[in-house]
């Protein structure tokens, strides 16, 4: 007996990962790159890092096309939106990625820490999601993936402002997955622990032996770990599949 | 005072309404007769009307505020001299009788909800809106 397996039904896909210059958002656009889609990231500052994913993606033969916008900014979410519509016609993935954090115990706080991390984790995810939703709705298809945080299920100190963010994107994805299931489109989260990047660097590097003690596998995570998480959901696969966060944290344990 | 929509304006924007229609709401294109309901003979639903909207501003290039139709059908009357407490006044009644005189006077129920208005609307509905939509666009240069 053979059982073959289908096509995971992403090459020929349009594809938009927010924040994908560097870090998971990165490992997303390569693996679904790779994997024949046709990706478009957003990007706010690092036009560097952005052009050298965009050159390894382009000397591979890769479709990969890097816009600098500010999630923040929901005109110019639309219009980048746009752009991608034009060309393509279509969108049929979107990895809400894009991500800041700004640590800091909550008495510590300036206004500008929780502004920050909310404008641009909750509202930067509704801003893209709003400008991309109508089309996967016209189409009748579509993948929105949200990337949560293992911080929003598991308290982390000084992390009051991004734990907030990530536990609204949460609730954030199963809303919509009710609104849009009728229309065919899934909406997921993933939700890494502690992964190699450096967005956690100074976490790592203040309290490493406290976190991976608190980690089963006893190790962080890399971000192509996360990025087969999303693939999976954007893929043929996860057909069935909406409404869910995944949780790729190597096994992290409560307080 | 705006000028009243001629049929012929109707009938120059109707065959892209109807298409758009049809492929919303995935029926025949034979179906999409200008009077019929898009929810009861068509089963629309809200999001469809959401969808609908969005696809003919694509297709028009105009853009649609969310509510428009019901604030066209209210014309020059106030929100309070339309509808008291979400029930349509009968200065209301008849103005949404004008404004969507192709709906067929027996769709009309009275007492009749504001959430309720949207039951009535119709392809053609929808070519008034992309419309009065033009015109604003054209006034507005």
């Amino acid at each position: 007996m053979s059982v073959a397996l289908p096509d995971a039904g992403i090459a020929g896909k349009t594809a938009l990962v927010t924040g994908g210059s560097r870090g998971i958002g990165r490992a997303i656009v390569e693996l679904l790159a790779a994997q024949g889609a046709d990706v478009t990231f957003f990007y706010q500052h690092n036009a560097a890092a952005a052009a050298e994913v965009v050159a390894a993606g382009t000397a591979a033969g890769l479709a990969v096309a890097a816009e600098q916008v500010d999630i923040r900014d929901a005109a110019a979410c639309a219009a980048a939106v746009e752009r991608i519509v034009e060309r393509r016609g279509r969108v049929d993935i979107l990895v809400n990625n894009a991500g800041t954090i700004r640590d800091n115990p909550l008495l510590a706080f300036e206004d500008s820490d929780v502004d920050a991390v909310i404008d641009t984790n909750v509202k930067g995810v509704f801003n893209v999601t709003r400008a991309v939703a109508p089309h996967m709705v016209s189409k009748r298809s579509g993948r929105i993936v949200n990337l949560s945080s293992v911080s929003a299920a598991k308290g982390g100190r000084g992390q009051t402002n991004y734990a907030a963010s990530k536990g609204a994107i949460e609730a954030f994805t199963r809303s919509l997955a009710v609104e849009l299931a009728p229309r065919r489109i899934t909406v997921n989260a993933v939700a890494p622990g502690v992964i190699e990047t450096e967005m956690s660097k100074d976490v790592r590097e203040l309290a490493g032996d406290e976190i991976t003690a608190k980690i089963l596998l006893r190790r962080y995570g890399k971000p192509e770990e996360i990025a087969y998480a999303v693939w999976f959901l954007v893929s043929a696969y996860a057909n069935y599949v909406t409404g869910q966060v995944f949780s790729i944290d190597g096994g992290f344990k409560m307080e | 005072m705006t000028t009243a929509i001629t049929q012929d304006e109707i009938n120059a924007v109707f065959p892209t309404v109807a298409d758009m229609v049809a492929d919303a709401l995935g029926c025949d294109l034979a179906e999409v007769k200008p009077d019929v309901s898009l929810i009861e003979d068509l089963g629309a639903e809200s999001i469809d009307f959401l969808d609908m909207v969005f696809r003919l501003e694509r297709s028009f290039k105009v853009k649609i505020p969310r509510g428009k139709i019901v604030e066209n059908a209210r014309g020059t009357l106030t929100e309070a001299e339309f509808e008291q407490n979400g029930v349509i006044t009968d200065a209301g009644m008849a103005q949404l009788r004008a404004y969507l005189a192709e709906v067929p006077a027996e769709r009309f129920k009275t007492p009749m909800k504001v959430k309720e208005i949207p039951r009535l609307f119709t392809p053609e509905t929808f070519c008034k809106l992309v419309i009065s939509a033009q015109r604003e666009a054209k006034a507005a240069g």
